[in-house]
């Protein structure tokens, strides 16, 4: 029995959504250092987490490795499960962050770099930018979706065992000796697809709770939006078409005519 | 022949005996002939003058004398006139002839008066027939400045008149008619634009020359690849053109309509002979006897995903997918569905992918120029450069939106080589 070759299950693929972004502050902020090191004007937080209402982001993710500007001491930041996959840090510049992800080991795959970029100052609409500056929170952050491609037999097992929605889950039941049951409370059942609506609680953009199925459509829709201009375009172009292959006729004609 | 040595003292030129006098430049020896090389054979010939016959066809009567060798055999009697040599050049050319009356009916002309086409043909005449001879010598005092194309055209429509009504034109044998044909076609205008051309073909200098044959060489050049750059374009029109779909796939996404069409899907494909679906248990109607040998839960062939939208979450109504692919934990379809799995797919990268990419790897293209390109029509259209939600809906949205763009790329490099072509035709018609 060969180690490395498990069998891989075939025609499938898992997929995961999960988030990267990162969050600035101005300082002074509660949570950063007081009084801020020299010439740091912001505080902020890199991160890698997973939808508020899915599965556990471990089963999968073992290991992230955060680099940072070679300017920062200990440039290359390492988080290992379970730890919330963050970096805190303060700075006054704005650079692309690499994140290397681990994965388990069961899945066989080697690790993959991903690129995320630091947002540092106010972005957006007017709106936006007067409510980034009004609550001193600026949040980037990007939906990202892992895909599993022909995963092997035991990483399948288990992507798909309930265990991983343990951790939104609320111990109840007896004390020893019974197996505690795990009931989910909260509003939104725990699924590996995005929640029907922005989850009301949970507050914004940062935890994750604005992705939702909700916004999607939203999405959608506005690439529908742009699909039609294009159309429209392309209609214009296939006009001009049509308008030039009669005026080549004619000109055909013409010059045959002579 | 050599010269003979002279005798002593000359040669040997004299010093100067004095300044004052130029020096002698040698004197050229005479040539002696030896006698040896010219030795007369017989006689010299016999030369003897004589007088011309009188008025052999000249009009001036012009007599002269002139010698002649003397013909040796005598039989001429010496006193014969000499025979014009020249007579027989002497030729006239043919005029046509009419009197007044004629000129009446037939020869009137606007511009041109009775005296004025006497005077033509008299002038022809004598000059022969040499029409740049006549057209100098022409001047008819009263009548207007006349080209020589003017001249002509007034002759040789006399000419064809005077022909015609000599011998009819039924009556003409074939010579004359293409005579008559010819005179009667003269275009003066034609005639007179032929020349002009020729004098600027003959008089234009070297950088047109060069200028002409390089644009010739172009134009043939383009004549030849004509046919290919023809079928080039057709084939590109037939692929921009590409089919829409009339019917909307949103259409089914409640888990009825899925039903429905999946029962479609198999009633149909019952029908054809060779049957691609194979039916599990929950299809609802009895399975033909044939089919029952199958095994029933084998690989219920789902639907193609094309036929579907990418909405993969609503299957619950379809058929289970649970008991396929051999898939190492058994999950209910909504299981599937939480846990995140999909199945059924066909050609899957190896390895870890991201959906996000989808959405950013399709607007870089091989070249920069390329890339700005579709950038600028993706701002135009009002797609974010950064799309934050790539998820299976919005991957497709965005496919269909790369797509579209290419396909406008595609029909602007068209309109710009269309919109040279027709230049080019434009100005060939214009010319």
């Amino acid at each position: 029995m060969a180690p490395t070759s498990s069998k891989r299950v075939k025609n499938t693929k898992l997929t995961r959504h999960f988030l990267i972004g990162n969050e600035a502050h101005l300082l002074p902020h509660p949570g950063y250092p007081d009084p801020p090191p020299e010439n740091h004007t912001k505080g902020w937080k890199v991160y890698v987490r997973p939808l508020p209402n899915g599965p556990d982001i471990t089963t999968w993710l073992k290991k992230v490795q955060f680099k940072l500007h070679h300017t920062y001491n200990d440039a290359s930041r390492t988080i290992e499960a379970p730890g919330p996959f963050e970096v805190q840090e303060t700075g006054y510049g704005e650079f692309g962050v690499e994140i290397r992800l681990y994965f388990a080991p069961e899945s066989g795959e080697k690790a993959v770099y991903r690129e995320h970029y630091l947002v540092l100052a106010p972005y957006g609409s007017e709106e936006q930018k007067a409510r980034q500056e009004r609550e001193n929170l600026i949040v980037a952050e990007r939906l990202e979706t892992v895909e599993f491609n022909e995963p092997t037999v035991d990483f399948f097992k288990t992507l798909t065992s309930e265990d991983q929605f343990n951790w939104l889950k609320v111990k109840k039941g007896r004390g020893k000796g019974k197996k505690p049951e795990f009931v989910f409370e909260g509003d939104v059942e725990p699924s590996a697809q995005l929640p029907e609506k922005a989850a009301a609680d949970t507050g914004g953009l940062g935890s994750g709770g604005a992705w939702s199925v909700l916004y999607e459509r939203q999405v959608v829709a506005q690439l529908r939006e742009a699909e039609k201009v294009l159309d429209a375009s392309l209609d214009e172009e296939r006009r001009g078409m049509e308008e030039r292959r009669r005026r080549m006729e004619e000109l055909g004609m013409a010059v045959a005519a002579k | 022949m050599d010269i003979d040595p002279a005798p002593g003292p000359e040669p040997a030129q004299p010093q100067p005996r004095s300044t004052a006098l130029p020096r002698e430049a040698p004197r050229p020896q005479p040539k002696r002939f030896k006698k040896t090389s010219i030795r007369s054979r017989g006689r010299s010939a016999r030369w003897i003058s004589r007088e011309s016959a009188a008025a052999t066809g000249r009009a001036d009567n012009l007599q002269f004398r002139r010698w002649r060798p003397a013909p040796t055999t005598g039989t001429d009697s010496t006193d014969s006139p000499i025979p014009d040599k020249f007579a027989r050049y002497n030729v006239k050319p043919e005029v046509p002839v009419y009197d007044n009356e004629t000129y009446e009916k037939h020869l009137i002309h606007q511009e041109w008066t009775k005296e004025e086409t006497d005077h033509l043909v008299e002038i022809y005449r004598e000059c022969n027939g040499k029409w740049p001879v006549i057209t100098d010598h022409y001047s008819f005092a009263d009548g207007p400045n006349r080209s020589m194309e003017d001249l002509k055209s007034r002759f040789y429509s006399v000419s064809a008149a005077i022909l015609q009504l000599n011998t009819p034109i039924t009556s003409m044998t074939a010579p004359e008619y293409t005579l008559y044909e010819t005179l009667s076609n003269f275009n003066p205008k034609q005639e007179a634009s032929r020349k002009q051309l020729a004098e600027g073909h003959l008089y234009r200098k070297q950088n047109e020359v060069d200028e002409e044959s390089v644009l010739l060489s172009e134009l043939q050049r383009i004549m030849l690849s004509q046919a290919t750059i023809d079928t080039e374009r057709e084939e590109l029109r037939r692929r921009l053109d590409y089919p829409h779909a009339n019917t909307n796939g949103y259409q089914y996404t409640t888990s009825q309509a899925l039903t429905q069409l999946w029962q479609q899907l198999l009633a149909a494909d019952r029908m054809k002979k060779n049957q691609r679906l194979r039916p599990t248990g929950y299809d609802g109607f009895p399975t033909a006897t044939p089919i029952s040998a199958r095994p029933r839960d084998s690989n219920a062939g789902l639907p193609d995903s094309a036929t579907m939208p990418g909405r993969r979450g609503t299957r619950d109504s379809l058929p289970s997918a649970a008991s396929q692919n051999a898939l190492p934990v058994d999950l209910s379809k909504a299981d599937l569905q939480r846990f995140g799995v999909v199945q059924n797919q066909d050609k899957l990268p190896g390895g870890v992918t991201f959906a996000s990419d989808k959405l950013s790897k399709p607007r870089i293209a091989k070249s920069t120029i390329q890339t700005d390109k579709i950038a600028t029509i993706l701002q135009h259209a009002g797609v974010p450069e950064l799309i934050p939600l790539p998820t299976p809906a919005v991957v497709e949205q965005f496919d269909s939106i790369m797509s579209k763009v290419h396909a406008l790329l595609d029909m602007r490099k068209l309109k710009d080589k269309e919109e040279q072509e027709l230049k080019v035709r434009e100005a060939e018609a214009g010319q």
